[in-house]
């Protein structure tokens, strides 16, 4: 097949963008339907107490209020499910109802909403409602709900731990340290971060009595996982009685993907009150009301051999989930665990998972979902076992790589790597980052008084896996595409991505093909966004429609032009006789009293067969000034395997947004919880977000291993930025701090101040 | 209630609001220019940026009553027409955009940056400037180079504009 202008492999510019930049996009919060009342919820002050509401008379009575509700007027209602119980394991699951009863379990755990003509009228009347707390002990976070005598959080759930899972042979591997030449262990907390999507959450909910029918307006990742447990665990009520719209979404990044408490609470209130209720969260609520990320506690050991062989592998993970579970909580641990051994050829491996309850926020999948947490443990363990056998990083990570001969690769984690080319990834890398260079830039950094610092991270990570989608594209009477997918774009440009894959196969331009995508109706099934799949399924599905689209087209095509199919080929938006030009375009097929819905129309599924496995190398550089501690990213430098290349621009676009996150997990970001259970970063004043002057420019460069189990090649590239980057920057900063101080371990974030400590510590800056 | 009157993108706009009612809320809620964003409530984020006067302010700090009689420009007010602004353009050209979310502020500020600082923008310059806006999604890698090239394409529009004006005569 030719190579089409718009299509595959083009860096084709967004045709969104032509909205966002003239500020026509619609985010939830700018859609106002007509008669809106607004929401307001109000949420716990205390991280752990028994409650009442004594009176909500005065409330009820405050101008404008149209409503309030509590737990207790929500008896009808189903509580909020947790789907991401991994298949070996066994565990209780908690209630987590629509809002609290009796017990608050986190700051922020919403115990009324009142709906009123005005959000400030709301707000205010919140204030009158005689809510009487009585306060109780709390475990904050991982370490103090794991103390002996820790209080508890759920009453069927001892000592906190949700489960306690296992993965691999214990026998074998601890044979394996017995006869090791060296062990190598660390200990690393990966910090708990917030998703802090610039567009915070946002619900409208709608109630058509006539039709009862509700309807949810919301800024998701997928319309139909919603709807599906909105209408039936929680409302109880038909899938086809709740449509779900999803407008224009201001980043996702995994959180937004879940059911929330207010999208229940928003449908049953405009129900009752017969008049759309619209909630928008502020910021400080973003902290306290939407799920956290990462929040893990990991022990990890390497036995080796005198070459510097990994032998075997022992980690032990600590995964927070806060007090409720999330939908996916319990498995984004269990699935970084079932990603530990990375790109390596280990000898055999043996892991523990425990997930922890605490009175915080709940914790679930955050760009990258477990996968961040793995690499982060596994590279920087890796990088502990350089320094201990005094070898140089890189060569012990050549060293232990799976290597192209053994794939097919089976990992002890069960997983089946199809390809990758790691030590060419690493050895692009280190060309790219000029590392035969370093020492030179360190000494010259040096003598400046700074200490500069370099960072490898080879990760490898697993991307759409399980649900399939199924679409359509469909020629429309004047000529112009209409695919219809069941993915949703949170700002990674689909409507372009998708287009293109069209275009491959149709030859029109990008502008002529639309996309419809978060609209439960028009939109019969999907599975959303999540775990880097839309780009690997939506477009291997569009690949399959596309096809058979033309097909039919030429079909109709050859019958009006009374030619055999052989001898048509498509040409700039029309079908024509090779050669000639007798041709049709596509305006007339639609219009051709010969073609017919169903001719014009192609339907197609694509379910992966396998995860698609991603891999590369990103390289940090960093400046470290020792007497204030401040850290500097000086360059970086990555090169990945991301299968194929639909489109370059909107690829690097992906892996910058990525890096960006895990640079900011690494050296600002951070979640922090007092004793109490406070919340003491719950605004962008006190919670850092990397802003333009704190990160780099990135040099980033693919050296693609097309995927076997896709069937374009694809491996997904969402997630991947994050996963590499925050043990590359780590790994950078603690080569800078152990040149200089001798430091082999520090925890994210690598703050000034942190840094500065552990300088202190290590005899302070000389 | 008060009375407010101001010049919005060139159209005269007036109401009567609550005297704590913000800028932004004027220009979303009563004006229905949805364009530009709220993105914090603590003055951090810089998606709420519009020009007031010719100059970039966080829209989310100023109370509407405070801007009687001001001259606004909000990300609709931007571009002439079915023409983009270059700084638009640029955005759009160097994928400067994901979510779109922090795009308006962003380009309202980029613009603010240009007509400080000049056509000819380092990219510490730029890093430095943006300090105001925040960006989840693009890592800025791509706003930085879409910024550099803004400025320096509103140069050439400038310089296409006189001598547009200078034909005319
Ligand atoms: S809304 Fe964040 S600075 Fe104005
Ligand atoms: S493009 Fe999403 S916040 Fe900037």
């Amino acid at each position: 097949m030719k190579v089409m202008k718009f299509g595959i492999g083009q860096p084709m510019r967004r045709v969104e963008d032509l909205r966002f930049i003239t500020g026509k996009g619609q985010y939830t919060d700018d859609i106002q339907p007509k008669r809106a009342t607004f929401a307001y919820v109000l949420r716990s002050p205390h991280a752990h107490a028994r409650f009442k509401i004594s009176d909500t008379a005065a409330a009820r009575a405050a101008p404008g209020v149209l409503l309030v509700l509590t737990a207790s007027d929500l008896a009808h209602l189903g509580t909020i499910p947790c789907n991401g119980v991994p298949d070996d394991v066994d565990m209780v699951l908690p209630d987590y109802p629509v809002l609290a009863r009796d017990i608050v379990r986190h700051v922020g755990d919403a115990v009324a909403l009142v709906v009123a003509e005005t959000l400030a009228e709301a707000r205010e009347a919140a204030e009158l409602l005689e809510v009487t707390y009585s306060s109780l002990p709390a475990a904050s976070g991982i370490t103090a709900a794991m103390a002996v005598g820790a209080p508890q959080v759920w009453p069927d759930v001892p000592g906190n731990v949700g489960y306690d899972t296992s993965m691999g042979d214990a026998v074998k591997t601890e044979a394996a340290f017995a006869k090791a030449a060296k062990v190598v262990s660390i200990d690393v907390v990966n910090n708990r971060v917030v998703a802090n999507y610039m567009e915070t959450r946002a619900a409208i909910g709608e109630y058509d009595a006539k039709r009862d029918v509700f309807t949810l307006t919301t800024g998701s990742q997928g319309v139909h996982g919603i709807r599906k447990t909105v209408a039936q665990t929680i409302l109880k009520i038909d899938t086809l009685k709740l449509h779900v719209k999803t407008p224009d979404v201001g980043g996702g990044f995994g959180t937004k993907g879940f059911v929330y408490r207010e999208y229940p609470l928003v449908l049953e209130a405009a129900k009752r009150i017969g008049r759309p209720v619209k909630w928008v969260a502020d910021r400080s609520e973003h902290f306290v009301s939407d799920a956290q990320g990462r929040d893990n506690i990991t022990t990890a050991h390497m036995a080796l051999d005198a070459r510097g062989r990994f032998l075997a592998m022992k980690v032990d993970i600590l995964g927070g989930v806060g007090a409720y579970l999330s939908a996916f909580a319990p498995y984004v641990p269990w699935l970084g665990m079932s990603m530990a051994t990375g790109c390596y050829d280990i000898g055999s491996f043996f892991g523990r998972t425990r997930i922890v309850y605490s009175h915080t926020v709940p914790v679930d999948a955050y760009r990258g979902a477990g996968r961040p947490e793995a690499a982060y443990v596994l590279e920087r363990l890796v990088d502990a076992c350089a320094r201990e056998m005094k070898m140089p990083p890189e060569k012990i990570r050549a060293l232990n790589f799976v290597t192209p001969k053994q794939m097919p690769y089976e990992t002890l984690t069960n997983r089946t790597y199809d390809v990758g080319d790691f030590a060419g990834a690493l050895k692009a890398a280190l060309a790219k980052a000029d590392y035969a260079g370093f020492s030179k830039r360190a000494k010259l950094a040096s003598k400046a008084g700074k200490l500069r610092g370099i960072g490898i991270a080879s990760y490898i990570e697993c991307t759409a896996w399980g649900d399939g989608e199924e679409g359509s594209v469909e020629l429309r009477p004047d000529g112009t595409f209409l695919m219809r997918v069941g993915t949703q774009s949170n700002g990674q440009g689909h409507e372009t991505a998708y287009a293109q894959v069209v275009a491959h196969y149709l030859d029109v331009p990008l502008e002529r093909i639309a996309l419809i995508q978060g609209d439960s109706v028009q939109v019969p099934t999907g599975n959303g966004t999540g775990g880097s799949r839309s780009i690997p399924v939506g477009a291997a599905m569009l690949t399959r429609a596309s096809v058979i689209l033309v097909k039919q087209l030429k079909d109709l095509a050859s019958d009006i032009l009374e030619t055999a199919v052989t001898d048509l080929e498509i040409e700039d938006g029309a079908i024509r006789v090779a050669g000639t030009d007798r041709q049709v375009t596509y305006g007339q097929i639609a219009a051709s009293p010969k073609a017919s819905k169903a001719k014009l129309k192609a339907t197609a599924e694509f379910v992966p067969p396998e995860a698609t496995y991603p891999n590369g190398t990103h390289i940090c550089e960093v400046e470290i000034d020792p007497q204030t501690g401040e850290t500097s990213v000086v360059g970086y430098h990555l090169v990945d395997d991301f299968g194929m290349t639909l489109n370059p621009l909107l690829l690097a676009g992906q892996v910058h947004g990525g890096i960006g996150q895990g640079i900011g997990q690494a050296l600002m970001e951070n979640t922090v919880f007092d004793g109490e259970g406070q919340l003491i970063s719950a605004s962008l004043m006190d919670y850092a977000l990397p802003r333009a002057d704190h990160l780099p420019s990135y040099d980033f460069e693919t050296r693609n291993v097309p995927s076997t189990t896709n069937p374009m090649g694809l491996k997904g590239a969402g997630e991947a930025g994050s996963i590499g980057s925050s043990p590359a920057v780590m790994n950078a900063v603690i080569d800078a701090l152990y040149r200089g101080y001798g430091i082999t371990t520090l925890d994210m974030p690598a703050t000034p101040h942190k840094i500065f400590e552990a300088i202190r510590d290590a005899g302070g800056y000389r | 209630m008060q009375k407010i009157s101001m010049i919005i993108n060139g159209r005269a706009a007036s109401g009567h609001v609550d005297s704590r009612t913000l800028l932004v809320q004027f220009i979303r809620d009563h004006e229905h220019l949805t364009g530009t964003h709220v993105g914090c409530d603590t003055s951090q984020c810089g998606a709420c940026v519009v020009h007031v006067e010719g100059k970039a302010v966080k829209s989310c700090t100023l109370l509407v009553l405070s801007c009687e009689g001001a001259n606004v420009t909000t990300i609709e007010g931007l571009a002439n027409g079915e023409q983009l602004h270059p700084m638009q353009a640029a955005f759009r050209e160097h994928h400067g955009l994901q979510c779109g979310y922090c795009t308006p502020g962003m380009i309202m500020a980029a613009v603010d940056i240009v007509n400080r600082k000049g056509h000819h923008l380092d990219e510490a310059t730029i890093r430095h400037e943006l300090e105001g806006n925040i960006c989840r999604c693009t890592g800025y890698h791509n706003i930085v180079k879409a910024v550099a090239a803004g400025a320096e394409a509103m140069q050439h529009d400038h310089a296409a504009e006189s001598a547009h004006a200078h034909a005319a005569e």
